[in-house]
């Protein structure tokens, strides 16, 4: 089951790559989301315990509520142009992530005959680290980075899944609550720099440099 | 004679019959979603038969190529559709390897459709050949990935085998299914010229791609690339059904059933994706077919390093 | 649990307190009221007089005594100088700022305590995510253009830095696959303790990440962009309070890895990592020492410089190990005289470029003498502390299996020297056209903290006392460094 749920993440992954509009990311956050909800879930399908489903049901709560609205509520005050403007042409960053997703396989193929690990969580977790990054490199709008950011964050879940840390559920639930103040302050700062600036891409940001 | 060989003997011919058909249910579907009672389910029909008693020109600076390319295109297809299985019927040719022989038909077909494009000399038909090769091109590894990676799943090489090895028993196999057949669409949708790659119903020249390649054609050239594109589409329709076909069980009524039921939600499929949808700008194109490439390619990773 | 009241849970409730309570002066009172708290019961923990216990995920050991102490002190004169600084006249947007720094200040000190304290992997994460959350605020306290690009650039950066640490930290689980420490819940001493059975390639792997991922907290090259611009648009208070403590929490993660993979068969990787780190930092800061026009800038190079000497100590090991340590509470000492005086002559020349500020020696006497003999005390020159630490560092290097390095180190440190020598004193003694009309300088509470500081310095290097040095030796008992 957490072999359907990684090739659907890794398909949402491929949208992000390939999509113009905007609105599109924050779509991508909320399906992420839901699917690291229920794949918290699946051991409690049969043994169902109360202390057990707090952490699902906050991880739905935040990924896919709060933090979704939150940005949505940001792309409608500061009126985001709704299409993303990329940096290098949309063709090779779909080809530069397919080349990656590739390797990334073949290299966890190799570690897993060394350490045991689920393959599939692994690797889908880590190329969404690296499409996270992709997206903060070369994509130009400000709030675009907010949610390459938060891909990042929902691979580094769905890779600590795979390697079936025992994280304390203390641990996990300040994890989610420091991405979520994160995103909230991400978003003030947003606030300010579009009423301070004209646009909000990351070529006006240069008065900083040395 | 050999059951066998009849069996696929009359496999052939009802794709042949029926091929037109189905092409008339797309446009009536067509027509019941934008609200018109469009033209009846058996047009197409009606509309070759026309074309027979027509005229046949060629125009005066074409070689021989044009008039020999649509009988090639015809039988290369012809040929192809021998190869598909319908139904539980193995087919006329079937042998270890026939996926590349497949494939590479309707390469031959496409290309010779090409060269008689470019050989007619007008730059109109020159632009749909450049397009054209373009998009093939694209839409090439498509078919690779997605048949290739159930065919090494299930180790044999050839159509019929892979068909019938598609048993749908665990969940990760269903979705590994319905991720190749929306592959499978979307190559449909390229291969066949269908929105939203081309329009079919457009004539403006700068929006053509497929139609403008025939459209100096006329009389039993033109009969003969109309048939042999409805029986393009066809022979996509049924590689999308054959998905979902039980072949673990060897029921012909119910066989029958999924058939019919599959190339009715097909073709409303197809209808409303063609309506809903708009021509995405040339420049996209090939980023929409390596968005397919690359859903094959996922399949084929996972389900290589789960083996 | 007194322990724990006093140092995390304390200044969280205060924090909440100064969220409700209006008025700046009881916010200050409180705040300072908690502050010397801190102080004093780190300074108890430190002298052995008083020991406490903490619960779960929280343990205290001679590092993280050290640390906290340097900690509270840091905190401690912040605190103190906070009242006449928030009195100075800003523009009316940034009025509105003013009631939320005493709360982020006691939010700061939370989450760093909890970070020095902390004794699992995860709860460390969690603090230093939320040590970033609390400072990015206080860097706009300016609200203009560039405080604010200021703050999302160090935001952002450094969360993806500590997204990366996390990375590292999983990693880290991973190598623990198979081995007794599975299901230990990355406990740091379990870790330590049983270090050799850890998985080799998930170690180095772990240790990349980590260190990458904090290196841009600590402020060291090649990551070192987001946390310059930041201590240079932020207040001053506020970059004396980082350059101070917040490069130490983020250290303190690196060290505990370090401390980890002593023990198994990548420690030479990691002290190669390691001394690499502190080259490229000491290298980013020479450059830029050449072209300097800005004097807050160049104090957070200047930080750059130091932490990279550290770490590359730290990397070297023996001796240098020794000076590394000490050059922590010297460095911190000192960078928060040399803040607390940039930020007097930024309000009196209202700029921050070196070509406005004019012979300053001239027009405000108090604050040049002192941000000259601070600029003395942070390049090494005797009786200030950072000479001693100094010298035990390039004896260690010279000693160590790595002497080529203490050649570059001497080259940098040179010219860091005497370009930011030349900035200076081209502030402090060049003759410019007095347009500006200074009023005359009173002598305020940040002259007062800085010639307590420096006094404070001078003692502790000179005198030496000797609980500092067996804590000290207790540290590197505990790295396994053998003298």
């Amino acid at each position: 089951m957490e072999n359907v749920l990684s090739i659907l993440f890794c398909l949402s992954l491929f949208y992000v790559a390939v999509t113009w509009r905007v609105k599109a990311y924050v779509t991508v956050l909320r399906f992420q989301g839901l699917i690291l909800a229920v794949l918290l879930m699946i051991p409690f399908i049969y043994h169902f315990s109360i202390f057990g489903i707090i952490l699902p049901f906050t991880l739905l709560l935040v990924k896919v509520f709060l933090i979704p609205r939150y940005i949505n509520k940001i792309i409608l005050d500061l009126d985001v142009k709704r299409r993303i403007e990329p940096t290098i042409q949309q063709m090779f960053f779909l080809l530069l992530v397919i080349v990656s997703m590739i390797i990334i396989f073949l290299v966890s193929n190799i570690i897993s005959q060394k350490t045991p690990l689920d393959v599939i969580p692994f690797a889908s977790g880590f190329s969404a680290i690296i499409v996270g990054i992709y997206i903060i490199m070369f994509r130009k709008k400000l709030i675009i980075h907010v949610c390459g950011f938060l891909i990042l964050e929902n691979g580094i879940f769905l890779f600590s899944s795979a390697v079936a840390s025992e994280f304390p559920m203390m641990i996990e639930i300040g994890i989610l609550l420091d991405v979520f103040v994160v995103v909230f302050l991400m978003g003030i700062a947003l606030n300010k720099i579009s009423s301070t600036f004209e646009g909000f891409e990351v070529t006006h940001l240069g008065r900083l440099k040395d | 004679m050999d059951i066998k060989i009849l069996q696929g003997i009359i496999s052939l011919i009802i794709i042949l019959i029926l091929a037109p058909l189905f092409a008339g249910l797309v446009n009536k579907q067509k027509a019941i979603l934008t609200g018109r009672v469009g033209a009846p389910i058996l047009q197409p029909y009606y509309e070759l038969i026309k074309l027979i008693k027509k005229e046949t020109i060629n125009a005066s600076s074409s070689s021989f190529i044009s008039r020999v390319s649509p009988i090639i295109n015809l039988t290369s297809l012809i040929i192809a559709a021998a190869i598909l299985p319908v139904g539980f019927w193995k087919p006329l040719i079937s042998f270890n390897g026939d996926i590349i022989l497949f494939a590479y038909i309707l390469g031959l077909a496409r290309f010779f459709q090409i060269l008689a494009a470019m050989d007619i000399g007008s730059s109109f038909e020159g632009m749909g050949a450049s397009r054209e090769a373009t998009f093939a091109l694209f839409a090439e590894p498509i078919f690779f990935f997605t048949i290739g990676s159930i065919s090494f799943l299930s180790g044999y090489t050839s159509i019929y085998d892979i068909y019938h090895s598609i048993q749908l028993t665990n969940i990760s196999y269903e979705v590994f299914i319905v991720i190749c057949s929306i592959s499978v669409f979307m190559l449909a949708v390229t291969e066949c010229s269908r929105m939203p790659i081309d329009d079919p119903n457009t004539h403006l020249e700068l929006t053509m791609i497929h139609e403008v390649m025939i459209l100096d054609n006329s009389g039993i050239d033109l009969f003969l690339y109309q048939y042999s594109s409805y029986i393009k589409l066809f022979i996509y329709a049924i590689l999308e059904i054959s998905f979902f076909y039980p072949f673990s069980q060897q029921s012909y009524i119910l066989g029958i059933i999924i058939f019919i039921t599959g190339s009715l939600a097909l073709s409303f499929t197809l209808g409303v994706v063609e309506t809903i949808t708009s021509r995405y700008k040339m420049k996209n194109i090939p980023q929409y077919l390596l968005f397919a490439t690359a859903i094959g390619i996922l399949n084929l990773l996972i389900y290589t390093f789960t083996k | 649990m007194f322990g724990l009241f006093i140092f995390i849970l304390l200044p969280l409730f205060s924090a909440v307190i100064c969220y409700f309570i209006k008025n700046l002066k009881i916010q200050y009172g409180i705040s300072l009221l908690v502050a010397i708290l801190h102080l004093s019961l780190s300074l108890f923990v430190f002298l052995g007089i008083y020991h406490i216990q903490l619960p779960t995920f929280f343990s205290i050991d001679s590092l993280s005594k050290f640390f906290l102490l340097i900690l509270s002190n840091v905190y401690f004169w912040t605190v103190l100088v906070s009242n006449s600084y928030l009195k100075r006249p800003v523009i009316p947007k940034a009025e509105g700022g003013k009631k939320y720094y005493y709360m982020l200040l006691n939010f700061y000190l939370t989450s760093n305590s909890a970070a020095m304290l902390s004794d699992h992997f995860g709860m460390y994460w969690v603090a230093a995510e939320a040590t970033t959350l609390s400072v990015a605020p206080l860097i706009y306290f300016y609200r203009n253009e560039e405080a604010l690009e200021a703050m999302w650039k160090y935001l952002f950066l450094v969360s993806i830095g500590i997204a990366f640490a996390f990375i590292g930290i999983l990693f880290l689980t991973l190598s623990a696959k198979g081995t007794t420490l599975e299901g230990k819940q990355l406990f740091f001493w379990e870790f330590i303790r049983n270090a050799k059975q850890l998985n080799p390639i998930w170690i180095k792997a772990s240790f990349i990440f980590i260190f990458v991922g904090l290196s841009t907290k600590i402020g060291i090259a090649p990551m070192h962009s987001g946390d310059i611009d930041a201590t240079s648009n932020a207040p001053s208070p506020i970059a004396a309070l980082m350059s101070g403590s917040l490069r130490l929490t983020a250290l303190i993660g690196v060290m505990r890895i370090f401390q980890i993979i002593r023990q198994t068969s990548s420690y030479e990787f990691a002290r190669t990592l390691l001394v690499i780190g502190g080259l490229l930092s000491l290298f980013a800061a020479f450059v830029y020492m050449f072209k300097v026009n800005n004097f807050k800038r160049m104090l957070a190079y200047s930080s750059v410089e130091h932490l990279g000497l550290i770490l590359l100590s730290v990397g070297i090991g023996g001796l240098a190990f020794v000076g590394a340590m000490y050059h922590t509470v010297y460095n911190s000492i000192t960078k928060i005289v040399l803040f607390l005086m940039a930020g007097n002559i930024h309000r009196h020349y209202k700029s921050r470029e070196i070509d406005k500020v004019n012979s300053a020696l001239n027009i405000i006497p108090k604050t040049s003498w002192l941000f000259l003999i601070a600029y003395l005390a942070i390049s090494g020159i005797p009786p200030f502390g950072i000479f001693f630490s100094e010298i035990k560092i390039f004896e260690g290097i010279l000693f160590s299996d790595k002497p080529y390095v203490l050649g570059f180190v001497m080259f940098f440190l040179l010219f860091i020297f005497v370009n930011m020598g030349k900035a200076i004193f081209t502030m402090l003694y060049k003759n410019g056209d007095n347009q500006i009309n200074h009023s005359a300088e009173r002598f305020e509470i940040t002259h007062l903290n800085a010639i307590i500081l420096l006094i404070l310095l001078i003692i502790i290097s000179v005198v030496s006392p000797d609980i500092l040095y067996v804590n000290i030796i207790n540290i590197t008992k505990d790295f396994g460094l053998n003298l």
